[in-house]
């Protein structure tokens, strides 16, 4: 009995083999017992294809909408920022320190006795430029390699700390 | 009104950031997802959280959605995990499929289930007060079949198991299914006497 179910099932599904379609045919056509289960399974298949779907509430949609909405609103600021951004800035402030570095170190000149700092670059009478030796005196630039010193060595710990964590999952 | 877009061009729409795009997706699918919400929960409320958590969760993944299969698998997949997870934290019990005991009992079961004598009652109500009483795999695996349009490699994709398996699963369903509306029906009539 199962088996034959099995079969008609299959039959109705039209999952089974061309084969398989032909003798389940012939036992329908030939078979009075085939034939009446066939029926029977037949009936209860399109039965179960007219099921109807349940309906959700009215306001369903709207709610959905709000949760994703709340979602997006909870999202911290960090993540909701594009990393592109982020990677410019830092793009921009690292350039601009090592050009300042590099133009700093070519314009020094250092001296065993004194520390001198002075501009060896020509440039046009017209152009008139901002006295750098005010700008670059020996604090202020000590302040900034401070400054770089402090920085690098808390990315590079940050760095780290990032690492361990990876290894340790 | 819903539109007429199809589903990848109101997802491709969603990710570039239109949300209305998105809400007439969750139109479409919204009475599907919770129908099979209710199959597992068997209750309105728990459904609806349900099928409400699972948007919420296709939304948040969208971008990671492969477009060689079709978004309603995909989508259903997620009902099935996020169902699992709720039914799981409630404690329900949902082992279900593989209850050899049961199956026994059905293959000996004689079969007398007449179509017409559904006559007096909507035929629908017999049937959904049937699937109610299925088990949660059974009832997904039939609505997936027959009211979700899912071919049985679907089912299976939707599922995370074999399309053999699934098919065995359907079987069984439906034996059981129609062992449930037999037993509803000589009840009925009993009542009625």
């Amino acid at each position: 009995m199962n088996k034959m179910e099995e079969r008609l099932w299959n039959y109705i599904d039209g999952t089974c083999s061309e084969e398989e379609q032909k003798a389940i045919d012939m036992l329908i056509a030939q078979d009075e017992v085939y034939r009446r289960k066939y029926q029977e399974l037949l009936g209860l298949s399109q039965e179960f294809a007219k099921m109807e779907l349940d309906e959700p509430p009215m306001a369903f949609t709207y709610n959905v909408m709000e949760g994703i909405r709340a979602e997006i609103a909870q999202k911290p600021l960090k993540a909701g920022i594009d990393k592109r951004i982020i990677k410019g800035i830092a793009g921009f402030f690292i350039l601009t320190i090592v050009l300042l570095v590099v133009y700093v170190l070519s314009t020094l000149k250092l001296g065993a006795a004194s520390f001198d700092v002075s501009f060896s670059g020509h440039l046009s009478d017209s152009l008139k430029m901002p006295d750098l030796k005010n700008v670059f005196s020996g604090p202020v630039i000590k302040g900034f390699l401070y400054f770089d010193l402090v920085l690098g060595l808390f990315l590079f710990d940050a760095y780290l700390r990032k690492r361990k964590v990876s290894k340790q999952l | 009104m819903q539109s007429k877009l199809s589903d990848i061009e109101l997802i491709e729409q969603t990710l570039a950031g239109n949300q209305a795009a998105y809400a007439d997706l969750i139109k479409r699918h919204q009475r599907f997802v919770f129908t099979l919400a209710m199959r597992f929960s068997k209750n309105r409320e728990d459904a609806e959280e349900i099928a409400q958590d699972c948007f919420i969760k296709a939304y948040r993944s969208l971008s990671s959605f492969q477009r060689q299969a079709k978004f309603s698998t995909w989508l259903y997949r997620i009902v099935y995990t996020t169902a699992m997870t709720f039914l799981r934290k409630r404690r329900v019990d949902t082992d279900s499929i593989d209850d050899d005991e049961t199956y026994i009992q059905l293959e000996n079961h004689p079969s007398g289930f007449d179509t017409n004598s559904v006559e007096n009652k909507s035929r629908s109500y017999y049937l959904n007060q049937a699937i109610e009483q299925l088990l949660p795999d059974d009832a997904a695996i039939i609505t997936m079949f027959y009211m979700g349009e899912q071919s049985l490699e679907e089912i299976a994709q939707a599922l995370d198991m074999e399309a053999n398996t699934v098919k065995v699963k359907l079987f069984r369903a439906r034996q059981r299914l129609k062992e449930k509306l037999e037993r509803n029906l000589k009840d009925e009539v009993k009542e009625l006497i």
